[in-house]
């Protein structure tokens, strides 16, 4: 029933890292999509998340609890969270919260997929 | 065209212009329209009545002047005669032969068309003079008759040939319809003539439409008495003005009397007075009189204690305490009566009790008992008297004479403490209102499963969080027709609150819960009764396990106390359940819903049109909550920056602190109007945005910002309370942060300098 259904988040896959795209403003109903594709892409065997900020402008607090919970859900399942192409204004916000300790940050997607493949997922050391 | 539509004519007995005239328009047409009605519907010998139950207060007197207008104006065969009682300090002999001369003022007025005959002081000569040729002759006889009657010796017979004056009209070509305003008519305790019953007789036995109009406790009595089957007579039920009503006629009354008012204390005194037309039009009028503006709680209930004290409600009330209990003794025995009872929480006493601290005859007793019941300031079955009646206005002002009079208290320290109660209570008064509007409309929804299939999964939150969290509502909408795995829901025939079933689920909230009684399949047998027990979970975020086990505990022990076999648990949580919660609950049999599963219920049961929260084409700086509002504030607020020439990294953090805001506004307020008011303000060196809502003013604001979440997300990543930064995000991002004072809701200034940011 409904396995169908389209969350409406951009992504793909490079190998077992799965890359989703942010929309312009983080909240509630745009971050439980990205929350949706994220379990998704772990549940298809992932190792990895990249999620790409490029075109996020605006991130409220409701969709940094979102985050997290992202953030907790790719843990338990061994898998790694890249931050990329984040805003400094994005950044000056998630450091405010802790969030920056959890993740790494990545100027682009290609420098979190050159991150990711220096830190492979077994080690589970990043950020910590 | 529509002939029942209201004829907006002359006001000839109306206290207000029609237009004037709110809350009771649909009332309005029906009387005007029975009263046209009833010409076609007449059967011989049997009147066609229309009985009047008024609540204590709802006001009645008005809506029957507005139909007299109304039926004047349109020159039909209908002869509107429009008739109050009058106040006390009269007989019913007095009464009766007032009924007879406005009777015959209005008739001929009418017949000449000459309203302003109806506020006319002529004698019955006068009358005969003015009488149109067409009705002389029945005049004069009619009134040579009375003369005969008022100098013979029976008062009763006297009574009865005044009350039955319409009869005498020939049918011809016009036809009075009596309107009898009887709110006075508890006043009329004349034991030798049974005033209530000959006035009911006389209009039954007539053969004209009629509408009787009074205390729907005296009413019912004075028909049940006179041996007349109220079934046979049309109903009409009088409540006190509902909120949208009231709030519409305190603010025509406010124009109308030049008194400034604002949203909020128009919402209060909606509440505060009852949706009471009386109370209503009285404060106002005071506040009128004595140019004061009403833009404040303090001037609210400054005014609300100087009416109660000394002005027109304690008038009011002392009026009814006065005609209840004539003597001075009596009268403060009944205030102590009514007051001492309350501290012990007993709220229930013997009738004897009564009689022996009334020192009175058990005639005399019952009397006033049956004169307190009728006003519904107590409730009397017979033996027990309940005394937990009348409005919390009555209890204001019994509470303050007890005091003053029984026990002597300085009237400074009364009025002090009077004031200071009330102010402490406007904000709970307003807070409860909210919380009532904002619950769940459980009732409304369980009323309307009857029977229907709807997708399994709105009842497994765990199971529909799989598959539609995130999912755009139409797509889920489709999903969820497709959707093959069904339920049949019980047809529900009763619900009621869950506090009325058990005194245990009082502790989560009046509005938390509610039983509903059910026949499943729909056949009604024993095996197919259940009851379903239904509580929304207060959670901010998904409901965890430990929330979730004490509901069901609590749910399952009030099922087990209460003798109920058959039932079903429903928990409902904004956010949803935990996986562990959602585990408890599968292994409980019990269901679980979030918000947005029991909207979606909502809609698929519902006909008709969804509410919207509010018109969204509202703009000047104020946004309607939800649907990312937010960042059209935020897109404003941007506008306004970059001409003061902040830099960008200042204006992504004003916008985020607007953002911030505006979300906790949504979040925390249960706003009344679902609106946010965006002010801002701009100086030389500063930006300051002023973020309002109304509604309730959340614990941990105001004052109290450290009773917000100080952690990270270092300390709190693992823990489910992540929620709850707003504050402090706003505070980090703004040079200045303060909550105004506001009567209810919030209003959060922040500042943003300039020099500190460029």
């Amino acid at each position: 029933m409904g396995e169908s259904v389209k969350s409406n988040v951009r992504s793909h896959c490079v190998g077992t890292t799965a890359i989703v795209y942010a929309s312009d403003y983080l909240n509630k109903l745009t971050g439980e999509r990205i929350e949706r594709e994220c379990k998704k892409q772990l549940d298809s065997g992932a190792r990895a998340l990249v999620i790409d900020f490029s075109d996020t402008e605006l991130v409220n607090s409701i969709g940094i609890s979102i985050l997290l919970g992202i953030i907790d859900i790719a843990e338990k399942g061994g898998a790694l969270v890249v931050f990329s192409d984040v805003n400094s204004e994005t950044i000056q916000l998630f450091e405010m919260l802790g969030l920056t300790r959890h993740v790494l940050l990545a100027a682009n997607e290609q420098e979190a997929l050159s991150n990711l493949s220096t830190n492979p997922p077994q080690s589970q050391a990043i950020g910590h | 065209m529509d002939h029942n539509r209201i004829n907006h004519g002359r006001q000839i007995l109306g206290r207000v212009r029609r237009d004037e005239f709110i809350g009771r328009t649909a009332e309005l047409e029906r009387l005007v329209s029975h009263a046209r009605q009833s010409n076609g519907q007449k059967r011989s010998g049997e009147a066609y009545g229309l009985l009047i139950l008024l609540a204590p207060l709802a006001g009645v007197s008005e809506l029957l002047r507005q139909t007299f207008d109304s039926l004047f104006s349109r020159r039909e065969e209908v002869v509107p005669i429009y008739f109050a009682l009058p106040q006390a300090e009269t007989t019913a002999v007095s009464a009766a032969i007032e009924f007879l001369n406005t009777f015959l003022l209005q008739y001929i007025a009418y017949r000449r068309d000459e309203p302003t005959l109806c506020r006319a002081s002529l004698t019955l000569n006068d009358l005969v003079k003015l009488a149109p040729a067409a009705d002389v002759v029945w005049i004069e006889e009619l009134i040579e008759s009375y003369n005969r009657q008022r100098f013979g010796e029976d008062d009763r017979e006297l009574v009865r040939f005044c009350l039955t004056a319409p009869d005498r009209v020939p049918s011809g070509d016009v036809r009075p319809f009596v309107m009898f305003d009887a709110v006075q008519l508890a006043n009329y305790s004349d034991s030798s003539i049974p005033f209530a019953i000959e006035i009911v007789k006389a209009l039954k036995s007539g053969g004209n439409p009629f509408v009787l109009a009074g205390l729907r406790r005296e009413v019912l009595d004075a028909v049940t008495r006179a041996g007349c089957d109220s079934d046979a007579l049309a109903v009409m039920r009088l409540e006190q003005l509902g909120d949208e009503d009231a709030r519409n006629l305190i603010t025509a009354t406010a124009r109308r009397q030049h008194v400034s008012i604002t949203d909020e204390t128009r919402d209060l005194l909606v509440q505060q007075l009852e949706g009471s037309p009386f109370f209503i039009t009285s404060i106002l009028q005071a506040a009128g009189e004595k140019r004061l503006a009403l833009d404040s709680y303090l001037a609210c209930e400054r005014l609300y204690v100087d009416e109660l004290m000394g002005g027109r409600l304690n008038r009011y009330f002392s009026s009814v305490l006065e005609h209840i209990a004539s003597e001075p003794e009596t009268r403060a025995s009944v205030i102590a009566l009514l007051c001492e009872a309350t501290p012990e929480g007993k709220h229930t006493i013997h009738f004897e009790s009564w009689r022996r601290r009334l020192k009175l005859g058990s005639a005399a007793v019952e009397q006033l008992v049956r004169l307190l019941h009728i006003q519904e300031l107590i409730n009397c079955d017979g033996d027990t008297i309940d005394i937990t009646g009348g409005s919390m206005l009555w209890q204001d002002y019994l509470k303050s004479r007890f005091r003053l009079d029984a026990l002597r208290e300085p009237r400074a320290i009364v009025v002090a403490d009077v004031m200071a109660d009330a102010l402490k209570r406007a904000p709970q008064t307003i807070a409860h209102h909210y919380r009532r509007a904002a619950s769940l409309p459980l009732r409304e929804l369980l009323g309307k499963f009857n029977s229907q299939l709807v997708p399994r999964c709105l009842f497994d939150f765990a199971e529909f969080a799989a598959v539609y969290k995130g999912v755009p509502a139409e797509e889920a909408a489709a999903a969820l027709d497709a959707d093959t795995s069904l339920v049949r829901l019980p047809q529900v025939f009763h619900t009621a609150s869950g506090v009325s079933l058990s005194l245990a689920l009082r502790p989560f909230g009046e509005e938390s819960s509610v039983v509903a009684h059910a026949f499943s399949g729909g056949v009604y047998t024993n095996q197919n009764e259940t009851v379903w027990l239904v509580a929304r979970v207060e959670s901010k975020l998904e409901a965890n396990a430990a929330l979730v086990e004490k509901w069901l505990d609590t749910l399952a022990g009030v099922a087990r106390k209460s003798g109920l076999i058959r039932t079903q648990i429903w928990l409902i949580a904004n956010e949803g359940f935990s996986p562990e919660a959602n585990d408890l609950l599968r292994s409980r049999n019990a269901f679980g819903s979030s918000r947005q599963q029991f909207d979606v219920l909502t809609d698929r049961l519902s006909t008709g049109e969804r509410q919207q929260s509010d018109a969204t084409n509202e703009f000047q700086l104020i946004f309607p909550m939800g649907a990312d509002n937010e960042m059209l504030a935020a897109s404003a607020v941007e506008q306004v920056a970059r001409r003061v020439n902040f830099t960008p990294e200042a204006i992504n953090q004003i916008k985020t602190a607007v953002v911030e805001a505006c979300i906790n506004a949504s979040e925390h307020s249960l706003s009344p109007d679902r609106k946010i008011y965006q002010r801002f303000q701009v100086e030389n060196d500063r930006l300051s945005i002023t973020i309002s809502s109304r509604g309730i003013l959340p614990f941990n604001f105001a004052g109290n910002s450290q009773g917000e979440e100080e952690t990270t997300a270092d300390e709190s990543q693992r823990s489910d309370d992540r929620r709850g930064w707003g504050l402090k995000l706003i505070q980090t991002l703004m040079d200045e942060v303060e909550f105004e004072r506001v009567d209810e809701g919030t209003s959060l200034r922040m500042t943003k300098y300039l020099r500190q940011s460029s």
